[in-house]
């Protein structure tokens, strides 16, 4: 690489000397790559998307609006490790069957590169983090004069068994909820740590023996969904699960009349 | 390993010239039985539903009397014994002690020379690791579609278990173990390390470790996961014994193996190693094992107090009895979540190290590299609750484990701001060390990214418990620290075997296994994304293709790792011989002959400068400020 810019650059000012290095070769090529790979990486955001499915309440829309916002940020940073990576390889490696060289930069450290380095991953971090302590906030249950309904999710090896409160005590191995219906589960086990997963409507929350946990949702799609089990509870951890069925209000008390029997 | 030039052997010893591995296991094997058959007989062998206590008291009571017994018969007591006797060592049983003019046989024995216990650390760990393999494959075969059943529910879950304990004991030793020992002492300027006879105690307690990990095979496993939750672990076999036995001993391991080396390091290193002249592998090291010292022991705790309700009617952890299964949570995670940096940092730190070599630059800013380490090892003792977002167990902190789990990305950051500046203009000699380091960056981009992903409450809601967790910590702790390790294996082979490293054999094996590596867990990303939870036996049909796609890559990684063990066998028995320095490195371990004498140094050597002194003045990026005499460079 045309290392004799060196010696013309030397008594520059240093905006001069920044435009000047923005013309060496390898930095077009790294930027080129660097390009190249942020638009090629930003390709998982879709593909992230589409994996998860369609959300079936605003707490799993929150979720994957977040992760998708979290790939485009982090596909470029991905791309700048990668693409010095690739132009190490091809670019600045050493012939083959040439040994150790003795012409690479005894570059010890560059404070500037450092200070921008350290600034923006930190700047990177706090935004993370209000995002998120935002994210909480909103998706925070709010008392807005509608009563929950509250359903018992009862972890039991290695069954789930629902059990409907306020609407007779209803028991259910299917967890029916009505559309647009404010839901607090609260989640416990009879014996070992379950983890109520209802997989497309974003909701987690471990069963512990002897404790109740609350999880909060509001689904908003008509349909079946995945209930699935967490976390590891033994034998038949693998088979712990069953359906979510999300219906209109109308079939949801028709449900309720009949006793919990669709 | 040369012995062509054997002196005599020392005439000291005494009784340690007796004791060897054979000792060991024959005295340890009597120790057990006389322990087993005493305690059946007081508390009964009987496997009845009203006896559990009695039969877990009985495989305790027998797995501690096997470690006491496989101890007294390596020869652990034998000093301590002849010293509260009166009887200090001489001159001649401190020879004999270090191995001196023993061959091959020195490798059995309570030996004290840190270049012996690195050996052995390096063969235990890759014991682990082969054994931890055949269980993965053995998952991953499981898994293949969702009609393959090699064997049951209860199987499956032992060997999910027994695959993770294996294998985060094998990579919390594989670099501070082997290259900690081994490369550590020499690389300071020191004849040994501070404590040699608790060097030989630390490795020989790890592998009294190793049969009674393996005896879970026969106890019907660790069905539990590796994190062992309670009240679970309560309805284990005696496997869990097994489990706890080992974590208890292998806290003591490392913490005895943690005091010596951070000793070793602040008291001995070489007259003008200041702390700005130490590599940057010895910092990765005391930071690995300095963060042990306090991860360890609440993890020995946990496992003390899952004894007690285990074998004697403790209630720790019984919930139907009054237990808190939060406290073992919270136990498990303060070791476990600085116990995946003790495994990281030396991994990362042994590549910041040879990186410089095979660059011919120095290491871009040193300070960085020292700041990153540290702040990964001050954040990492105040994030392990991340790990609880969805326990239920206090929501009000999940944003204050958010905000310290989303910091530590700070400091990482700037190891990977070190190892792409390092690359930066480099002109790279291409030896399969170095490309390690690439294989490692790419990799460990993807498992840093995506715990930050983990790291968001909200987003875990999502995560937790799935597949996803399971690609993310294998991208860091397969990805990032094991590719570190193979990196470290094949860049001091030369200095450890006394051969080169063949890198033709290797380089097939180390990519097989990378791209392996990463069609195996991408595809464990897609189900997890997809909502598959982790560790389940079987799975619904939606998740298919990926697995499918992670059990091909397993074998892909499989047939790599197979490749890459037979390119250390071959190199290690009939490589080519190795010169003194064969990368032209400049820290100490390559300026002594190889082998390395006994005791390392004729005559201790004396620092003047910083172990990174590559590469031609870089006049504009780097303004000289020390004056040059001209014609110095054309």
């Amino acid at each position: 690489m045309s290392e004799h810019l060196d010696d013309q650059l030397e008594a520059q000012l240093p905006a001069d000397k920044f435009r000047a290095w923005t013309k060496r070769p390898y930095i077009r090529h790294v930027f080129l790559i660097w390009l190249g790979l942020t638009i090629l990486f930003e390709i998982f955001g879709p593909v992230q998307a589409h994996l998860m499915g369609a959300p079936a309440s605003e707490a799993m829309k929150a979720i994957e609006d977040t992760m998708s916002l979290f790939t485009y940020t982090a596909a470029p940073v991905a791309a700048l490790v990668i693409s010095v990576v690739l132009y190490s390889i091809f670019g600045w490696r050493q012939p083959k069957g040439a040994g150790p060289s003795n012409e690479s930069p005894a570059i010890k450290t560059n404070g500037p590169v450092t200070t921008a380095w350290v600034v923006i991953s930190s700047l990177l971090c706090v935004f993370l983090l209000i995002w998120g302590l935002g994210e909480m906030n909103s998706l925070a249950p709010r008392n807005n004069g509608v009563k929950p309904l509250v359903i018992d999710a009862i972890g039991n090896q290695w069954v789930w068994t629902f059990k409907y409160p306020d609407n007779g005590n209803i028991e259910s191995n299917q967890l029916y909820m009505p559309k647009d219906q404010p839901v607090v589960f609260h989640v416990s086990s009879v014996d070992v740590v379950h983890s109520l997963w209802i997989v497309q409507l974003g909701v987690k929350i471990d069963a512990n023996p002897e404790r109740v946990t609350l999880a909060h949702v509001t689904p908003t799609v008509i349909g079946r969904f995945d209930v699935r089990c967490a976390e590891l509870c033994g034998l038949y951890h693998a088979h712990m699960q069953t359906n979510a069925v999300v219906v209109s209000p109308d079939d949801f008390n028709t449900w309720v009349a009949n006793g919990g029997h669709a | 390993m040369s012995t062509t030039t054997r002196g005599p052997i020392p005439n000291g010893g005494g009784l340690m010239r007796r004791l060897n591995l054979g000792t060991a296991i024959l005295t340890g094997f009597i120790f057990a039985f006389i322990g087993w058959y005493i305690a059946g007989k007081v508390f009964g062998f009987g496997d009845g539903p009203d006896n559990s206590w009695g039969r877990d008291r009985v495989w305790i009571i027998t797995m501690s009397l096997w470690a006491i017994g496989f101890m007294t018969g390596i020869g652990a007591f034998v000093g301590p014994v002849r010293w509260v006797m009166g009887k200090d060592q001489s001159f001649e049983d401190q020879m004999y002690l270090a191995g001196k003019n023993q061959g091959i046989s020195r490798y059995f024995k309570f030996t004290t020379d840190h270049k012996v216990v690195g050996v052995q650390y390096l063969i235990v760990t890759m014991l682990l690791f082969f054994v931890g393999g055949i269980l993965a494959m053995l998952i991953r075969t499981d898994l293949i579609s969702k009609n393959t059943e090699i064997f049951g529910s209860q199987t499956y879950n032992a060997v999910v278990g027994l695959h993770g304990i294996i294998m985060i004991i094998a990579t919390i030793i594989m670099v501070t173990g082997p290259f900690g020992n081994f490369v550590v002492p020499i690389m300071i300027g020191a004849r040994d390390m501070a404590f040699p006879r608790l060097n030989a105690l630390s490795l020989w307690l790890i592998a009294s470790v190793v049969p009674i990990l393996l005896s879970a095979v026969f106890l019907g496993g660790i069905p539990t996961g590796w994190s062992a939750y309670e009240p679970l672990g309560l309805q284990a076999p005696p496997g869990m014994d097994s489990y706890l036995m080992t974590i208890i001993i292998f806290a003591i391991s490392s913490g005895v193996a943690g005091a010596n080396i951070v000793t070793t390091v602040v008291k001995m290193r070489a007259r003008g190693m200041t702390w700005n002249r130490t590599p940057i592998f010895v910092y990765g090291v005391v930071a690995s094992v300095g963060l042990a010292i306090p991860a360890f022991p609440t993890f020995m705790a946990s496992q003390v107090m899952s004894g007690f309700d285990r074998a004697a009617g403790g209630v720790f952890f019984d919930t139907a009895a009054g237990g808190n299964d939060w406290l073992y949570t919270n136990l498990f995670w303060l070791m476990g979540h600085p116990e995946v940096y003790v495994i990281l940092i030396p991994g990362l730190a042994a590549m910041m190290e040879y990186l410089p070599v095979f660059v011919r630059k120095p290491l871009f800013n040193f300070n960085a590299a020292v700041l990153g380490i540290a702040g990964i090892v001050g954040l990492s003792v105040m994030v392990w609750a991340h790990h609880m977002y969805m326990t239920g167990w206090a929501p009000n902190l999940n944003a204050p484990f958010m905000l310290t789990t989303e910091l530590i990305s700070v400091p990482t950051g700037m190891l990977f701001l070190v190892f792409i500046g390092t690359l930066w203009r480099g002109r790279v000699w291409a030896r399969l060390p170095m490309l390690a380091v690439y294989a490692m960056l790419w990799n460990f981009i993807i498992g840093g990214l995506t715990g930050i992903y983990l790291s968001d409450v909200p987003v875990d809601v999502a995560l937790h418990g799935s597949m996803y967790v399971t690609a993310h910590f294998h991208y860091t702790l397969m990805g990032g620290a094991f590719v570190g390790a193979m990196g470290a294996v094949m860049y001091w082979f030369p200095k450890m075997t006394g051969r080169m490293f063949d890198e033709k054999i290797g380089a097939w094996g180390f990519w097989i296994s990378q791209i392996g590596f990463n069609v195996t867990f991408l595809g464990m990303f897609a189900v997890g994304l997809a909502g598959q939870p982790r560790r389940v036996s079987s799975y619904s049909s939606l998740f298919a293709t990926g697995n499918l796609v992670s059990s091909i890559g397993a074998y892909t990684i499989f047939t790599g790792m197979l490749i890459f063990l037979a390119a250390i066998i071959h190199s290690w028995t009939s490589g080519e011989i190795a010169p003194a320095n064969p990368w032209g490195a400049k820290t100490l371990e390559w300026q002594v002959p190889t082998p390395v004498p006994l005791e390392n140094f004729e005559v201790l050597p004396v620092i003047t400068s910083d172990p990174y002194g590559y590469g031609v003045p870089d006049r504009l990026l780097e303004p000289i400020r020390e004056p040059v005499h001209t014609g110095d460079h054309s």
